[in-house]
């Protein structure tokens, strides 16, 4: 017999654990130097990067600081800033 | 669509918070993989480091936002099979994929996943390599290079890191006729994305895909550089990437000026132990793959 549900959808029943804790380092973007390309948001391993109002913003909720973003800017423009300093 | 719209619209399918390592390209793969192949999706993960940080759920939650199985290890592509024909039998199209690591497709599961693939079964079978078993603190593989250090080749007075070459799964693979296959780095999106999509359009047979996936952690480097290792994989041809469309071989990412494997074992702890003798074994290997591979392209 076919049924109709496929899967739950949105967050409700999903598993997840506060990774931004993990953080010792954030990356903080520099919109001056940014040309928009959007390899960060490629590779950002835990998709924290999106596109917002055409500039690429950082989601720091479940940021784990890896620092692939960083490492990977063809311009340099995120750098890595210890947690607390401004 | 170019592939950076696409990764940035497409629901992310995989809870946002899984406890992979800082830095995983593991972690990237599944999300990429599941933004392309979409919410009628049914996937299969055996124990691994991806159903280990809670892809397949805790205390039941699920782990992903599509209906996930967690699989043993030696049956994932048997289940596919199964999932896929029951589905058939409904007359829904679905698309039924497995998330694998290296150990439980080129060790464990790999009489499942040879019969599977010698049926021809329409299902994607994806294995990430990080090339040994990552999830309970980094054992040997069949896949693991040679030289590298791991849990149980420790390196002292008299063992020296893994003695065997790596076992090369993809051409292994190739040799069952599938409708496609292909291997993947993380490194180079575009060609991953579209790989993926082409997998996901295949309707008349096997498909096997084969992701390269460096392991911060357990080979020793930092994890702002696990995209820089994949690259300098595919660089150093220890990982070229190709596709096997139909029995039609292709190199995806053409490498003019192949870089010497010594610049990738330098970037990692794992291989700080090998002599250059060591390091000339394993580049002798990968020209002699490179040269079969080429030949296949012809």
């Amino acid at each position: 017999m076919a049924r109709d549900f496929i899967t739950p959808k949105g967050d409700e029943g999903i598993y997840h654990i506060d990774t931004a804790s993990w953080r010792t380092y954030k990356p903080v973007m520099n919109k001056d130097i940014c040309i928009e390309c959007g390899i960060c948001l490629t590779y950002c391993p835990v998709n924290s990067i999106h596109k917002q109002n055409d500039q690429y913003i950082i989601d720091l909720s479940f940021c784990k600081g890896c620092g692939i973003c960083a490492n990977e800017c063809p311009k340099k423009a995120i750098d890595m800033v210890l947690e607390g300093e401004k | 669509m170019n592939y950076i719209e696409l990764l940035d619209k497409q629901p992310d399918l995989v809870t946002p918070g899984t406890s992979a390592c800082q830095g995983c390209p593991a972690e990237l793969s599944l999300r990429s993989t599941l933004k392309v192949l979409g919410e009628n999706t049914i996937m299969c993960i055996p124990p691994g480091c991806m159903a280990g940080a809670g892809c397949v759920g805790w205390n039941f939650d699920s782990g992903l936002k599509v209906p996930v199985h967690i699989t043993l290890l030696d049956n994932t592509a048997a289940v596919l099979t199964g999932i896929k024909k029951s589905y058939e039998a409904d007359g829904r199209d679905v698309t039924v994929a497995s998330f694998a690591g290296d150990g439980a497709t080129s060790d464990c599961g790999f009489q499942s996943l040879s019969a599977a693939a010698e049926r021809g079964e329409n299902v994607i079978y994806i294995c990430y390599d990080n090339e040994g078993y990552m999830n309970t603190g980094f054992q040997r593989s069949g896949s693991t290079t040679k030289g590298s250090m791991t849990t149980t080749t420790p390196v002292g007075e008299v063992g020296k890191g893994k003695e065997q070459q790596k076992k090369d799964l993809p051409l292994i693979m190739a040799m069952h006729n599938p409708a496609y296959l292909a291997t993947l780095s993380p490194s180079h999106m575009s060609d991953f994305v579209k790989k993926v999509e082409k997998a996901k359009s295949i309707k008349d047979g096997f498909v096997y895909l084969h992701i390269f996936s460096p392991c911060p952690t357990g080979w020793g480097f930092d994890g702002a550089k696990s995209i820089e290792v994949a690259r300098k994989a595919v660089e150093t041809n220890l990982f070229p990437l190709y596709e096997i469309d139909h029995g039609e071989y292709k190199f995806t990412v053409q490498n003019k000026n192949p870089k010497p494997v010594s610049e990738l074992f330098g970037m990692m702890k794992k291989f700080r132990h090998v002599s250059e003798q060591g390091i000339q074994e394993v580049q002798n290997y990968v020209d002699k793959k490179y040269k079969i591979l080429q030949s296949l392209v012809g």
